[in-house]
């Protein structure tokens, strides 16, 4: 990075690409010159009373943490699910008041739970949130009120979702993806209430989901601070960005597909129903087509994936580069790669549809299309590799994580691309690779960038510091007992365990597979509880933690610039914060300290020199 | 449109790290668009209800059925009246951003409210036809046509209350204010405007699709599907 600037004084004619409001013909002898402020202060509605401070609350960084701790309680609730499921699996001994229908409503509850509400809530809602506002620049969202409703409603999706396990006939059983015509029938388990109830739970999160997001997207684009153009914000933001336009798109296919059902259902239309006799009676349903139904839930279902991806590479290249001291290598590469890979998204849903009876060509398409996605995907690990090569790496756990995220990444992505293949698809499909692929690539490497993001960001949010010591040991549990989980799941996977089994009755898998089940049920009850570790840090971090005082990781993006720590509502004091550079400015050769701020004036830093990326 | 391409990908292909670059970027306000945040909102809601609208459009295509009864609607019928009250709403609001852009600001509060009552006209005759159609025999779970189209209308229906809610909000805003103040209302009229406009060319597919030419887009689907 350069701070030579020209000192003539010559006139400077705006460049960048993006709009640039009033007059820029001004000269300056200043090199620190910056445009006076021309976009009015934001008026903030400040709560008085504790409801209106906490509760309902219009502060983002509230709301921010409100989504995170609701996200959490239902991550919670799915981690027991997958308990109770492993028991059954490995010991149905132990669980002999688990049924099949128990077991597939087990199933259910625990992959919508962790998909939507969960990990999507958590990326966007919590940390978009939290971050957005503080990273570029802005004392808040841009429409306060909305975004406030905007966790209200997804707080009363929740609601509505755990609501489901205390109806007659408990929560829907139909697996994850609600298939239908089986998903609303009698004979599925929790086929009344059940699936009523997690439809219109959907269709609320949507709703509250597209208030966020009308949010995250104008205060990225529309209200960032002054010099902050797109490019120089950080990649988490990129992120987060990308994924909630791609949230915008893709969820209303989730809605118009719960609406469509809830109507099948509740009011006998046929959008997803073909003609049906069941127990010798002709149903009234008929004309409708099944797989419809799964090309809507996929259209939604595969940006999905991006959705939680996306703010995981933006946040885990930020981490790294902090924490490596350096920049980013390739940054455009990376902001092309994320807005490339959520393009590409819209292009590839039908790979999930190879068994589904769908015309071939539409495989040969869908093949082709998942492949190419794996171009930019690769390039974003190999520039996090870059980055790491002879850097100044703190190997602290933070970076463990990061580290852990890599390699899961890698691994399930690698799966990926077998599965993405017609032909291996066909054999695979339904069977425990599958499973073992996508909690690789969508469970546990976007956990581990949760992970290492919660203890990089812990200090700003409450001022103190988590326990490094408790944090290696977190991370080596989660990351060693993660893959005693899944890797044996690639095993049985080839062997043809299909997935979704109540137990192998007297099939061949009984003998061959049951060790192994059982080692995975023990892997999967260690790595649940060694959760445990971490909110203890937590819980007890906020007490007696280390005081972080301000930008403990010497880090240069703007979060860690506000004139309190906490950073209070409006997050900047007085004065909106001005930018000088972009947020990678680590290790810059002539520069006195190892990092440069996103405010660091050019004047202070005359000696410097450029660092190419 | 191509300025507009031209903004995104070359902001995309800038070198932050430049110093020539570092000069520009000092000068940059923080704003992508030259819109308020109430424009940008509009357009953020229209994306989202495009996808909406198209799916629910493309479901309805899919999954025609072979024995599709296509003489079921009373044509001509009152569709043809709620179109041109959605056109009417159009053209005063066309009218209210054209007085805005004079700053001719006395016409503006009648016009309003007369956009009011007609995109409420618009709804009750929307509920007037269901009502026909019910007592045709022709309901919800009929057939696939009239699903869709019930479903259509319905979201349809509710992305304009949506509109109205905020209508209301302005309108009590403006009716309140002297002539000379509601020029600083302008960019809330304006995204009103463009949100129902957007839902006319909505109605419009929806009407030229599912009614107008729905015999001839039928007999397609159905060579289509073979």
């Amino acid at each position: 990075m350069s701070d030579e600037y020209n000192q003539k004084n010559t006139p400077i004619e705006a460049q960048s690409s993006e709009t640039m409001t009033g007059s820029s013909s001004g000269s300056s002898s200043d090199i620190d010159y910056v445009r006076p402020a021309e976009i009015p202060e934001q008026d903030l509605y400040h709560g008085h009373s504790f409801i209106s401070k906490w509760i309902f609350c219009q502060d983002a960084k509230v709301i921010g943490v409100q989504y995170f701790l609701t996200a959490v309680f239902t991550g919670i609730v799915g981690l027991i699910l997958s308990w109770l499921m492993r028991l059954q699996l490995g010991y149905p001994e132990l669980v002999p008041f688990i049924t099949a229908e128990h077991y597939y409503q087990f199933v259910t509850m625990h992959g919508m739970i962790m998909v939507v509400y969960f990990l999507t809530a958590l990326f966007l809602g919590g940390f978009g949130n939290y971050l957005i506002p503080l990273m570029v620049g802005a004392r808040d969202m841009v429409f306060p009120y909305v975004n406030m409703l905007s966790f209200w409603m997804f707080f009363i999706a929740v609601a509505v979702l755990m609501a489901s396990f205390f109806v007659p006939g408990g929560p829907t059983g139909a697996g994850w993806t609600l298939y239908p015509p089986q998903a609303i029938l009698p004979g599925s388990p929790g086929a009344g209430m059940g699936i009523i109830l997690m439809l219109v739970s959907l269709s609320l999160f949507v709703i509250g989901f597209t208030m966020g997001g009308l949010n995250y997207l104008i205060t990225i684009l529309q209200a960032r601070t002054r010099g902050m153009t797109l490019m120089r914000m950080p990649l988490t933001i990129w992120g987060i960005f990308t994924a909630t336009a791609l949230a915008m798109l893709a969820f209303p296919a989730l809605l118009v597909s719960c609406i469509m059902m809830t109507l099948d259902k509740v009011l006998e239309t046929s959008f997803f129903m073909p003609a049906i006799i069941q127990a010798g009676e002709v149903l009234d349903y008929g004309g409708g087509s099944p797989v419809l139904f799964q090309h809507l839930f996929w259209f939604f279902g595969h940006p999905e994936v991006y959705i939680v991806a996306l703010p995981a590479f933006g946040i885990v290249s930020d981490l790294i580069s902090v924490h490596a001291r350096k920049n980013i290598f390739g940054y455009r590469m990376m902001v092309w790669a994320i807005v490339g890979i959520g393009a590409l998204s819209f292009f590839v849903w039908a790979h999930h549809m190879y068994v589904s009876g769908m015309n071939p060509w539409f495989g040969f398409f869908f093949a082709t299309t998942t492949l190419i996605i794996a171009v930019p995907t690769a390039l974003k690990v190999y520039n996090w590799i870059i980055t790491l090569f002879k850097a100044n790496v703190r190997m602290n756990t933070v970076m463990l994580f990061c580290l852990g995220f890599i390699v899961t990444f890698v691994n399930g992505g690698i799966t990926g691309i077998f599965l993405g293949n017609v032909a291996v698809d066909i054999p695979l499909s339904d069977t425990y690779f599958v499973i073992a692929h996508f909690h690789m690539v969508m469970g546990i490497a976007p956990l581990m960038v949760i992970m290492g993001a919660v203890y990089h960001w812990f200090p700003l949010v409450t001022g103190r510091m988590l326990s490094e010591k408790l944090g290696k040991w977190h991370f080596w549990f989660t990351f060693l007992g993660a893959y005693s989980i899944y890797f044996p799941m690639h095993y049985l996977g080839f062997i043809g365990v299909p997935r979704r089994y109540f137990e192998m009755y007297d099939s061949p898998y009984v003998t061959s597979a049951v060790g192994m089940n059982e080692f995975i049920t023990i892997a999967a009850l260690i790595v649940g509880a060694s959760q445990f570790i971490f909110i203890y840090n937590i819980v007890t971090s906020l007490r007696i933690g280390k005081p972080a005082g301000k930008n403990p990781w010497k880090a240069n993006s703007l979060e860690w610039l506000t004139p309190e720590v906490p950073p209070a509502h409006g997050n900047f004091g007085d004065k909106l914060p001005v930018i000088h550079r972009w947020p990678y400015d680590y290790n810059v050769p002539g520069a006195k300290d190892d990092h440069l701020t996103q405010t660091t004036p050019p004047s202070e830093v005359i000696n410097t020199e450029v660092q190419k990326t | 449109m191509s300025k507009f391409f031209k903004n995104i990908f070359g902001a995309l292909s800038e070198k932050p790290w430049e110093k020539e670059q570092m000069i520009n970027d000092n000068y940059h306000q923080g704003k992508a668009f030259n819109l308020s945040n109430q424009t940008s909102a509009v357009i953020v809601i229209f994306g989202v209800s495009t996808v909406l609208f198209s799916l629910i459009v493309t479901g309805y295509l899919y999954s025609i059925p072979a024995e599709q009864d296509t003489q079921y609607l009373l044509k001509p019928n009152l569709l043809w009246i709620n179109t041109l009250i959605l056109l009417s709403v159009t053209f005063f609001f066309h009218k209210v951003t054209k007085d805005l852009k004079k700053e001719v600001c006395e016409r503006v509060k009648i016009n309003l409210l007369i956009i009011g009552f007609l995109s409420y006209a618009f709804l009750f005759g929307q509920i007037f036809f269901w009502l026909q159609l019910m007592e045709s025999g022709n309901y919800v779970s009929t057939n696939n046509y009239f699903s869709s189209f019930y479903i259509f209308t319905t979201l349809h229906g509710l992305h304009l209350l949506g509109g109205l809610f905020f209508w209301g909000k302005v309108y009590s805003k403006i009716n309140k204010l002297e002539q000379k103040e509601i020029i600083n209302e302008k960019r809330s009229i304006e995204a009103l405007s463009l949100y129902w406009t957007f839902l006319l060319i909505v109605w419009f597919i929806f009407f030229l699709i599912m009614y107008v030419f729905n015999d001839a887009v039928i007999e397609f689907c159905r060579s289509l599907l073979g």
